[in-house]
């Protein structure tokens, strides 16, 4: 699968094998520590952000921490 | 605005389905879609919250090009959650690229079948909007039509997925198989060379007992 970023390429596919096995041996057994993959993570976003920039991809709001922040939407809370 | 739902059932259970999402593209089933990239990715409370930036290629008509401009490659933003424990995946994507005009809003959500928890339910609806074009009616049943048969293609690319990662399991157990068999027959043929060598040493040993003593024997006879 490519990346928006051709010299991307190689550290997405890196953190995607890392990622995959993460999600089914680990994620769906229960484990939600994600430190495994963090290392790679962190290089192929470095890599992702500065494609987008260079490409001009309008991604604002993309680009925007919404979760796990106040701004993330959530469902109201049930009137009981 | 036009609104398309659909639900189908995938033969497998949640947790196959939740992984096959993920590898999902490269798919011959949905060449259309050329990229996608993690923007943001963490794990909340035992939710893993994921946003991805999703590269397609979308083929649409000259006439309709003329209107919306012929971006070639569309750009998407997928933002999912997957909860493990309530064993639920849903992914919502929102085209970027004809923000001014178009809106597709498409939302999945996979969850173990309500009374087969071996199969996984699919849950799909799209929100088609279309803005400040001139037939608008016209161009958004033509999206709906493009998304229902899409549709249709998505569910060919999980189960292409599925087959594959079943195929991969089965030869990560063929391969460990073959491996076990491989130690036995080294093991064997250690032992058997271990224990041939220890025999070729116990008779070499014994020949050589043999030969100090008759070499003993003889000399004491010579003695005598």
């Amino acid at each position: 699968m490519n990346s928006i970023g051709e010299a991307c390429k190689q550290l997405k596919d890196e953190y995607d094998a890392c990622f995959n096995a993460w999600f089914s041996e680990h994620f769906l057994r229960g484990e939600t520590n994600d430190s495994m993959c963090a290392p790679m993570f962190k290089l192929y976003q470095q890599c992702v952000k500065k494609a987008m920039k260079e490409q001009q991809i309008e991604l604002q709001e993309v680009e925007k921490d919404m979760l796990g922040t106040d701004q993330e939407r959530k469902v109201p809370p049930s009137k009981s | 605005m036009k609104i398309w739902t659909s639900e189908h059932i995938f033969n497998h259970p949640w947790e196959t389905v939740a992984t096959a999402a993920w590898r999902k593209y490269p798919n011959p089933h949905n060449p259309a879609v050329i990229g996608t990239d993690v923007v943001e990715r963490k794990v909340v409370d035992g939710v893993l919250h994921t946003h991805r930036l999703v590269s397609s290629k979308w083929g649409f008509p000259r006439w309709a090009q003329a209107l919306i401009g012929s971006a070639k490659i569309c750009y998407a933003s997928e933002k999912s959650e997957v909860h493990p424990s309530l064993r639920k995946m849903i992914l919502k994507t929102v085209n970027l690229t004809f923000c001014r005009y178009i809106a597709v809003d498409e939302t999945l959500c996979y969850t173990p079948h309500p009374t087969d928890p071996s199969k996984t339910l699919l849950k799909q609806e799209a929100v088609v909007t279309v803005q400040g074009v001139p037939l608008t009616a016209y161009m958004e049943d033509l999206l709906t039509n493009k998304i229902s048969l899409n549709a249709g293609k998505g569910r060919q690319a999980m189960e292409w997925v599925i087959n594959k990662l079943n195929a991969e399991v089965k030869d990560l157990t063929k391969s460990t198989d073959e491996i076990l068999n491989h130690t036995k027959r080294s093991f064997d043929d250690i032992t058997s060379t271990a224990k041939k060598s220890m025999d070729d040493i116990s008779q070499k040993a014994i020949k050589s007992l043999d030969d100090i003593q008759n070499l003993r024997q003889s000399s004491s006879f010579k003695k005598f």
